[in-house]
């Protein structure tokens, strides 16, 4: 009688030893130290290098540009809002710079008239009644909307 | 990766109403329909064998070994279709080193290998340590081997020793009999925990999943005790069919009560969710749930054993009549885990609208490995008869 | 006199043998209550209250939907292009004359919103950005089996992607369809408050692009923030409340509608 059961017991004691061998080898050595998870996470999460940089960085080389846009309505309207990174080639605007077309889809995505939009500051255009085919930057300076071309 | 996009670009264009952006895929499948399903059978197939050792239901003996290794068959697939499905198989074993003690997933590692390892194997062996003995000094070959090494060792055949084996078997089983509620009343947790899913979250759904397994084991018995007579060319003993379909009776209606208060219950609350889920139960999920499961799983079967209860037809319409409502049962609560776990990716948690499933054969989320998945533990129980054949067992426990 | 030796040598093995367990099984038990203690010592040591607690701002009043900040957070984050994995997106609602509710976000938004209701049909009209809404009672972190996901000492919930199994669990347990599987990494992606910008002292992508000042990022200790400030100003709501998630995404001007 003893015999079976000392057999068993000591093989399960055995099983779950062996068990908590390999739970101590295992278990990554961070984890643990602020909440069940690997404290490690959070430093490799900080260490991505950023794409956007930052009006600061942009006004640096283009401190023209950013004057005038501050001056005028699209003040509040950031610089990377309409050059966003294009990150297929690097991540220095100087190899691949952010030149954008200023079509008239593009200037729509805020201005195109939308019943979400109405009252919020934002001009609303009814873009296929407004000039037709021409892109918008081809009458309006988009740093400084109000002051027309020719 | 493209064709995974081109099918939910497919998805995309079949979207019904709002559905937040991220819930075009759907991400649980038919793995995940299988895995409770499977683990349902086991715990199914294990009640039934309790029922009879630990409540002396004697008619029941035929089924007892069959039972445990369908059980066992079944128990060892039980974890594959949800490695399969995970997106990093190859991490599965950290769920063993950090369980996390908050998610209701976690503990179902500890849960599985508690009722694998301290339950079911235990339980088997306790009843056929002395037969493995004596079929150790008979046989030859493979068989021989195995038999003495799974005997670790211990060769007494005496009275005493059997009698011990008895008492510690019948102890395992009243112990694994709360273990088997646990296994899938906590598989049905991992559902009804989800408080952002209103069609899963449901205090009945660990209920509900353990009746629907005990449904579902004691048919796919039943079903298995009939195929294995005919293959060995034996009477069918049908006070002990007869008797398993009056359980399979009994449980189905609890079972199917129990559902009906869970929907009942949606129904007359009628909260925020309720007109999705009107939408969801007519439209999407009409077949799988009114026809299939409800209908073909469930009333059916009531019907025809309800039947059996007052008026007993010839023995040879009985065994065709019990297959048939094996089978039926088995399709239902399939389908019942299917509008379980699709059914509830289906509709947006924004209530407002549906995403639509379409399974794929090929790839570890399709036709092809859920097949796999339901053949393999067949096969294994085959393996297991011809090794430990329950009914050469020279012994039994004490009547 | 052989043989007792060898019954020796046993016992003497077995002895040792379950001394070994034991202690590995002692040690075993001992060490979480280390860990534990340890914890609380950190805490004790480390005090929270000096890091920041990042929160967002979401003032309906003010976006237009124009998409800039899910492109932005797409570029910055290398979220797949394909329009099925979002960390944030903009919805817009537009509630008809007739009382029916129509919820749009084509693409996330990315390309500005298009009204598609006829404008004689519209009673009224609105934009509203989503994001993780890093909740401090967050559902995907009770859910996760492996402790792959997690709230981060200074608030933000984040996603451990060398850990994650890839289990989708969390993104069942996220109220807010949040979460997604990134097809590329194969785990479980979200937004991170952009945690390298923000550790930087930088803003998150989203809040750097947002041409009309929608988002409104910061720290919820620092009693001088712009979100603080936004906080005290304005009225604002938590989305489901009802699922208790206590989140540190505040919206204000939120309609009912919004879900």
């Amino acid at each position: 009688m003893s015999k079976l059961i000392f057999r068993l017991f000591f093989s399960f004691l055995v099983f779950v030893g062996v068990f908590i061998l390999i739970q101590n080898y295992l278990t990554p050595s961070s984890f643990g130290k602020y909440g069940h998870y690997r404290a490690d996470a959070i430093e490799e999460a900080k260490v991505i290098t950023p794409y956007f940089k930052g009006e600061e960085k942009c006004a640096s080389c283009h401190q023209d540009i950013y004057d005038l846009k501050y001056s005028d309505l699209h003040s509040e309207v950031r610089c990377e809002s309409c050059h966003p990174p294009k990150i297929t080639a690097a991540t220095e605007c100087e190899i691949l710079p952010p030149i954008i077309e200023g079509s008239i889809e593009f200037c729509g995505q805020c201005h195109a008239i939308n019943a979400g939009r109405l009252k919020k500051g934002v001009p609303q255009l009814d873009i296929e009644e407004h000039e037709g085919s021409q892109n918008c930057i081809e009458c309006h300076n988009s740093h400084a909307p109000w002051e027309l071309k020719e | 990766m493209e064709e995974h996009f081109q099918h939910l670009y497919q998805a995309l264009s079949q979207v019904d109403g709002y559905i937040y952006p991220n819930e075009i895929d759907l991400h649980w499948g038919l793995m995940i329909v299988l895995y409770p399903y499977i683990t349902g059978l086991v715990a199914g197939a294990f009640i039934l064998a309790s029922l009879e050792r630990v409540f002396n239901v004697k008619v029941l003996k035929p089924t007892y070994g069959i039972a445990l290794l369908t059980a066992l068959a079944f128990l060892l697939v039980a974890t594959l279709p949800l490695v399969s499905h995970l997106q990093h198989p190859l991490r599965s074993y950290e769920i063993f080193m950090t369980p996390n003690p908050t998610s209701a997933m976690a503990i179902f590692g500890f849960v599985y290998l508690w009722y694998l390892m301290a339950v079911l194997l235990l339980e088997i062996w306790f009843d056929y340590r002395l037969d493995f003995v004596i079929w150790s000094k008979k046989s030859t070959g493979f068989k021989k081997l195995f038999y003495k090494i799974i005997t670790l060792g211990i060769n007494d055949t005496d009275e005493k020793s059997a009698k011990l084996d008895d008492k510690l078997g019948y102890f395992i089983t009243v112990l694994g009999i709360p273990s088997a509620f646990i296994l899938h009343g906590y598989v049905g947790f991992i559902f009804g925990s989800i408080k952002a899913n209103p069609w899963w979250s449901t205090v009945l759904m660990p209920v509900i999943f353990l009746f629907s397994a005990m449904v579902s084991g004691i048919a796919l018995v039943m079903v298995i005790y009939m195929v294995v007579s005919w293959v060995r060319k034996v009477k069918i003993n049908m006070l002990c069919l007869d008797t398993i379909a009056k359980y399979l009776f009994y449980i189905l209606i609890i079972d199917f009560t129990l559902e009906s208060l869970d929907q009942i219950h949606r129904l007359y609350e009628a909260e925020e969710s309720f007109n999705i889920i009107k939408v969801l139960v007519a439209g999407k999920l009409n077949i799988t749930l009114i026809f299939i499961q409800i209908l073909l799983g469930t009333i059916i079967p009531l019907l025809i054993m309800g039947l059996f209860q007052v008026y007993k037809p010839s023995e040879k319409i009985r065994k065709a009549a019990y297959l048939l409502v094996g089978i039926l049962v088995l399709i239902g609560v399939f389908f019942m885990r299917w509008n379980v776990v699709i059914g509830g990716q289906l509709f947006s948690k924004s209530l407002s609208g549906f995403t639509s499933f379409k399974a794929v054969y090929s790839g570890m989320e399709g036709y092809f490995m859920t097949a796999v998945w339901l053949i393999l533990p067949l096969l294994i129980l085959t393996f297991l008869l011809w090794l430990m054949p329950p009914w050469n067992k020279v012994t039994s426990y004490q009547d | 006199m052989g043989t007792k030796r060898i019954r020796e040598n046993r016992r003497n093995f077995f002895k040792s043998t379950i001394a070994l367990i034991g202690g590995v099984i002692t040690y075993s038990l001992i060490k979480p209550i280390e860990v534990f203690a340890q914890a609380k010592e950190e805490e004790s040591k480390e005090d929270t209250s000096n890091l920041p607690l990042w929160g967002m701002g979401v003032d309906i009043e003010s976006c237009v939907g124009c998409g800039k900040c899910v492109e932005a957070c797409k570029i910055e984050n290398n979220v797949p292009k394909e329009p099925f994995y979002f960390r944030t997106w903009v919805e817009q609602y537009t509630v008809k004359n007739d009382g029916e509710v129509k919820i749009e976000s084509p693409n996330g938004g990315i390309g500005g919103l298009k009204q598609s209701v006829p404008s004689k049909d519209i009673f009224k009209s609105f934009m509203v950005p989503k994001l993780c809404n890093h909740c401090s009672e967050a559902p995907c972190v009770q859910a996760c089996p492996v402790g792959a996901t997690f709230i981060s000492p200074d608030g933000v919930v984040l996603v451990d992607e060398s850990y994650c199994i890839g289990c989708s669990y969390c993104i069942q347990a996220c109220p807010y369809g949040a979460r997604f599987m990134n097809p590329f990494t194969k785990v479980a992606d979200k937004c991170t408050f952009c945690y390298h910008r923000i550790t930087k002292g930088l803003d998150p992508a989203c809040v750097e692009v947002c041409p009309t000042d929608a988002r409104i990022f910061g720290d919820l200790r620092d009693k001088k923030s712009d979100l603080v400030k936004f906080l005290q100003k304005n009225q604002t709501q938590l989305l489901k409340p009802h699922l208790n998630t206590h989140s540190r995404v505040f919206y204000h001007g939120i309609s009912s509608e919004v879900k």
